[in-house]
This record gives structure tokens, C-alpha cells and sequence, in this order.
């Protein structure tokens, strides 16, 4: 992993992310990531990263600082889509990734990061225990409407 | 973001925003536009934004580690001036980039390319504000004669036309144009600043950071429209064209290109600490990151295509249909490509050198100028700009006009410029400054 490169994303990763999550989830949404790559570079360019490696993206994280939501004042980073080529997982391209986020984080204010993971993503909920999030003293509840 | 706010002096701010009523009409429509697509960001601020964490001391050039100039006559005089020149050419770009942009904002087909565009020129608005804030908020009689309130009068004044840069002073024909602009005139603005957050001059480099922000979604109001209609066009259910975006890349790519200035140059900000690179690196990269997008967009359009193909044999037809095999149908000639760098250049080092699009070398002028007409928009080769350029080519090809002087010559549209339109000898800084 040598070559392995985390930079902040642009508006030209947005075909690499499209990729990775379509060998994840089996869809090809291009219109999806348009919009949220979209909505993170316009509030926070240096935010949310990828991670490249020979020129292609191979993992991506984006995120950015905010306050006020539930009612939390405290500014705080929000981890909110990720994602790691199949091909290319047990590299440490998660980590670094959360790493580069979490340092952005810092560097904009916020002392908490959060994230939410469905219940059934054991895989994600074991990497996000291992970059060191616990359990919030908030429980995500939901009504059907 | 830890950046400081800054308001101009009162007649400086009125004079902008007296220049926008006559030049960006559409502004009030922002903050309609800005609550349905921008619900959560931040609200539009016309003022100057200051970076605060920017570095101390100069990062590179002759004077690589001393403290970064304050206030101007702290530069060397020729450093001063070519800095000077670099903030009149940057504002001309803002407000000239907002006077192009105007012209076919209307025309967006979708409410949110409009809202996008719409945003783009006021953030475009505001950086042409930084502009005069810097040279408004400092003494610059050290470097020149010109008082501050003339040198923002001459700013505003501009119009298409008569602005810096070849590329600020081209019609939009279409909204199509406000679109391939900002992938790929706004993308020379990104490298620009990035450039010149490095600067010498600590003002201007602290400028920079907010700035740059606000350039990346400016790329990105360019090329996810693009991608739209790439996908559109390989359907068959779209309004723009593969050939459309195409003429449009032949239009506007050369005018990136001499943004950079001559190949051949920009050592001389390098030495000075107010640039990290020359004119020909910085180019090879903006080359570079075109191609990057280019292929983005191919791949999403041969990917169109063939919807039903697992993702992986679409790729593998795409890496084919690149490398210059047709299949199934699709060729290469469908795909968006790059003219030579050297086609259609009016400066710099390949200027009016009859280069074609594809690389090939003319030696008759009129099969040179019939090539290159055939690779630009319609509506843009019944321009004054098209045909101006078209004469120089001849003159220049015939030995009847040096090269020097065609490179130096500027179409001047015929338009009322210089004083405020709405009354008769007014400026548009109206009282007198300090400055």
C-alpha cells in the first residue's frame, strides 16, 4: 500500500465512488452520489476524503462538522457514508481514512465525533469499534409513518 | 472555518453592489434559490473572508523563510507589481466571469442547474468583492500612481470585451456554456488560487483559503451537469449532444490554457514567493485533471450506453471504445476528448501556429481556419471574437502582421462601457477615500 493516497474528494471522484458502491450494494447510482458529493464539497471541501491508490479510488468517507443537531450544541464531526473496494479491505484503508476525517475534525473545532450503524452491519459496527467509538448515551429511535 | 469578516468602506460596497444592479440583475433571486437547494448552508455574505491559520513566513522563492509582506511597499518594487497586476487581472476575472454568466443564466432547462449557476455568480460576486478589499484596505502608492478608488473604477467598468483574459471576454452562446465555463475555466481559478495561497503577500494569501472553497463547488456546478447529460445523450433522450459539449471543449479549452500565460513563463512569481509553480507546470496539471474529467464522463456515457452490462464488461468496452476500437456500435469518435493543446491558440507559445485538433500541422491558412470553424459551436462562429481571430490567423500566416502584435490584439466588442449606465458621467465609486 505504498502508493496509498488520502486527500480531501473532489468533484472527479464521484464515477470511483459510484464504483465502490456498486460492487457493495449491486447498484450503479450515479444521480445519488452526484447530489451528496455535491452537498460536501459545497459546505466543507476539505472534509470528507479518498483514498487513491495508482490513480483510482479505492475508499472513500465523507463528513463534516455541524451543531445543533438533536439538539446537540457542541459542534460535532458526523461520519456519515463510507466505503472500501471489496478488492482492496484488510489494507488499513479504513483507518486512514477515519483518520484524515477525524484530524479534520479536529482542525475545524469539533472534541466528538458520531456515526449511526444499522443494526445488521456487523461489519461496519466491529471497524467503527476498532477506530475507538463507543456506544452515545443517545438511542436512534424511529416511527413508522 | 476560522476565517475573519470583513466589510468594505461604504462607498466601496455601494459601488459593488451599485455594479451588480446593472450587471447581475438576477441576484435577488438567491436567497429564494439558496432556501430550496441550500437549505442548510450558511447564508450568502457579500464581504471579504480572511483566513486566519495561513503561514507566517514565505514559502518559496528568493525570499523562502523571511516574513511574508503586511502591507505592500514591504514586497520588492517589482515583486509589488507584479502582485498588483495579479489582483486587477484576478477581479476582472470575478466580475467578468458574473457579466457571462448573466447572459444565459435564464436559459437553464433544470431549476437546480439554474440555483447552482446562480450561486456560482454570487460566490464569483464575492471574490471580485476580496479583490477590492485588498486593494482597497492597503497603501499601494508605493507600487503605483493610481489611486484606489480608479483602480476599483477601472475594475467595474470592464465589460465583455475589454476585460484581462481572452476567455472573460467570450458571449456565452447557451446555457451549455455557463456549464463547460466552470468545468473548465473555473478549474484554471482553482489552480490560480492555489497558487497564490502561497504568496508573498500575506493579505493575499490569507484570501485564498475561502476562496478556494468556494471554486470547488464551482467545478462541481460544472461537471455533474456534464455528467447528466452525457448519460442523457447516450440514451437518446437528451437535449445537448455529445457534438454539442464537444464544440464547447473546442471553444473554451485554448482560452484555459493561456490563462496560465505563456508556457514559457511564471518563473519570475516563483522567484518572487507569490506563485509555487511556472506557467508550464501548473498547465500540465490542469491538462491532466481534464483528462481525468473527461474520462469521468466517458465512462459514465459508454456506461449509458450499455445499461445492462455488469459493471465490469462495461469498463472493459470502455477501456476498448478509448483505445480506438468500435464496439457494439460505439466508437471512439463519440467520446469527449481534448483538442492539442496548441489548436486554436491566439497566446502563448503555440500561438497561431495552425496546429489542428488532433495534432495534425496546416501550412494553408484558409484549410487552417476551415478546420478550426468546424470544430466550434455554431453560434459562437457567427461572433465577432471567431472572426477576429480568423484575420489575425491570416495576417499572421501571410507575414502581413508580427506575431507579437496579433497575440497582443483583443477583439473590443462595440458596448457602452466605462461610467455607470444610469446617469449620465457617474462612476461607480461615488465619493471620494482616503485612498
Amino acid at each position: 500500500m505504498s502508493d496509498l493516497r488520502v486527500r480531501p474528494m473532489n468533484e472527479l471522484d464521484i464515477e470511483g465512488i459510484c464504483r465502490i458502491d456498486e460492487k457493495i450494494t449491486g447498484r450503479y447510482r450515479p444521480e445519488v452520489w452526484e447530489q451528496r458529493v455535491a452537498y460536501y464539497i459545497r459546505r466543507d471541501p476539505d472534509s470528507s476524503q479518498i483514498a487513491e491508490q495508482g490513480g483510482r479510488v479505492v475508499g472513500f468517507m465523507l463528513g463534516e462538522v455541524r451543531g445543533g443537531e438533536f439538539g446537540l450544541e457542541e459542534p460535532t464531526g458526523w461520519v456519515e457514508f463510507f466505503g472500501v473496494d471489496p478488492g482492496a479491505r484488510e489494507k488499513g484503508i479504513g483507518r486512514r481514512l477515519i483518520e484524515a476525517l477525524l484530524a479534520h475534525f479536529r482542525a475545524r473545532g469539533a472534541h466528538v465525533a458520531r456515526t449511526m450503524v444499522a443494526a445488521q452491519d456487523k461489519e461496519i459496527a466491529g471497524f467503527i469499534s476498532a477506530m475507538g467509538f463507543s456506544p452515545a448515551p443517545l438511542s436512534a429511535l424511529e416511527k413508522r409513518l | 472555518m476560522n476565517d475573519e469578516i470583513r466589510a468594505l468602506p461604504k462607498a466601496y460596497h455601494e459601488a459593488i453592489e451599485h455594479w451588480q444592479r446593472h450587471n447581475f440583475p438576477d441576484y435577488p433571486k438567491l436567497a429564494e434559490e439558496w432556501d430550496r437547494f441550500f437549505p442548510k448552508d450558511e447564508p450568502f455574505c457579500l464581504c471579504a473572508k480572511i483566513a486566519t491559520d495561513t503561514p507566517d513566513d514565505i514559502e518559496v522563492g528568493d525570499h523562502r523563510g523571511e516574513r511574508k509582506a503586511l502591507v505592500p511597499k514591504e514586497l520588492p518594487p517589482e515583486a509589488a507589481q507584479h502582485l498588483l497586476m495579479q489582483i486587477k487581472a484576478q477581479a476582472s476575472t470575478e466580475f467578468g466571469s458574473i457579466q457571462q454568466h448573466q447572459g444565459t443564466l435564464a436559459r437553464a432547462q433544470e431549476p437546480q442547474d439554474h440555483a447552482w449557476a446562480l450561486r456560482v455568480m454570487a460566490e464569483e460576486l464575492r471574490h471580485g468583492y476580496q479583490m477590492v478589499h485588498l486593494l482597497t484596505s492597503a497603501d499601494w502608492s508605493p507600487v503605483t500612481d493610481t489611486k484606489a478608488a480608479d483602480m476599483v473604477e477601472e475594475i467595474l467598468s470592464m465589460q465583455t470585451g475589454s476585460h484581462v483574459l481572452a476567455a472573460f471576454n467570450l458571449e456565452y452562446d447557451s446555457f451549455l456554456d455557463n456549464v463547460v465555463f466552470a468545468a473548465f475555466i473555473d478549474r484554471v481559478g482553482k489552480y490560480q488560487l492555489t497558487m497564490q495561497k502561497i504568496s508573498a503577500y500575506r493579505p493575499y494569501a490569507s484570501s485564498m483559503p475561502p476562496m478556494l472553497r468556494e471554486e470547488a463547488f464551482h467545478l462541481a456546478a460544472g461537471v455533474i451537469p456534464l455528467r447528466r447529460w452525457v448519460e442523457a445523450a447516450a440514451r437518446g433522450d437528451g437535449y445537448i449532444s455529445m457534438g454539442d459539449i464537444q464544440r464547447a471543449i473546442a471553444k473554451w479549452f485554448g482560452r484555459g490554457l493561456e490563462m496560465f500565460g505563456d508556457e514559457r513563463g511564471g518563473q519570475t512569481n516563483v522567484k518572487f514567493g507569490l506563485k509555487d509553480m511556472a506557467n508550464r507546470e501548473a498547465q500540465d496539471m490542469y491538462v491532466d485533471e481534464l483528462q481525468r474529467m473527461l474520462d469521468d464522463l466517458n465512462e459514465r456515457y459508454v456506461r449509458a450506453r450499455f445499461p445492462n452490462l455488469p459493471r465490469d464488461e462495461a469498463e472493459a468496452r470502455f477501456a476498448r471504445v478509448r483505445a480506438g476500437e468500435t464496439v457494439e456500435g460505439v466508437g471512439p469518435d463519440e467520446l469527449l476528448r481534448l483538442p492539442d493543446r496548441r489548436f486554436f491558440r491566439r497566446r502563448g507559445e503555440p500561438a497561431y501556429q495552425m496546429v489542428g485538433a488532433h495534432g495534425e500541422s496546416f501550412t494553408d491558412v484558409e484549410r487552417y481556419v476551415a478546420h478550426v470553424l468546424a470544430y466550434l459551436p455554431e453560434a459562437y462562429r457567427a461572433s465577432i471574437d471567431v472572426k477576429h481571430w480568423a484575420d489575425l490567423q491570416r495576417k499572421v500566416a501571410r507575414g502581413e502582421m508580427p506575431l507579437k502584435e496579433a497575440i497582443s490584439s483583443m477583439p473590443r466588442l462595440a458596448r457602452v462601457g466605462g461610467a455607470c449606465p444610469c446617469a449620465k458621467s457617474v462612476r461607480w465609486v461615488m465619493e471620494s477615500t482616503p485612498n
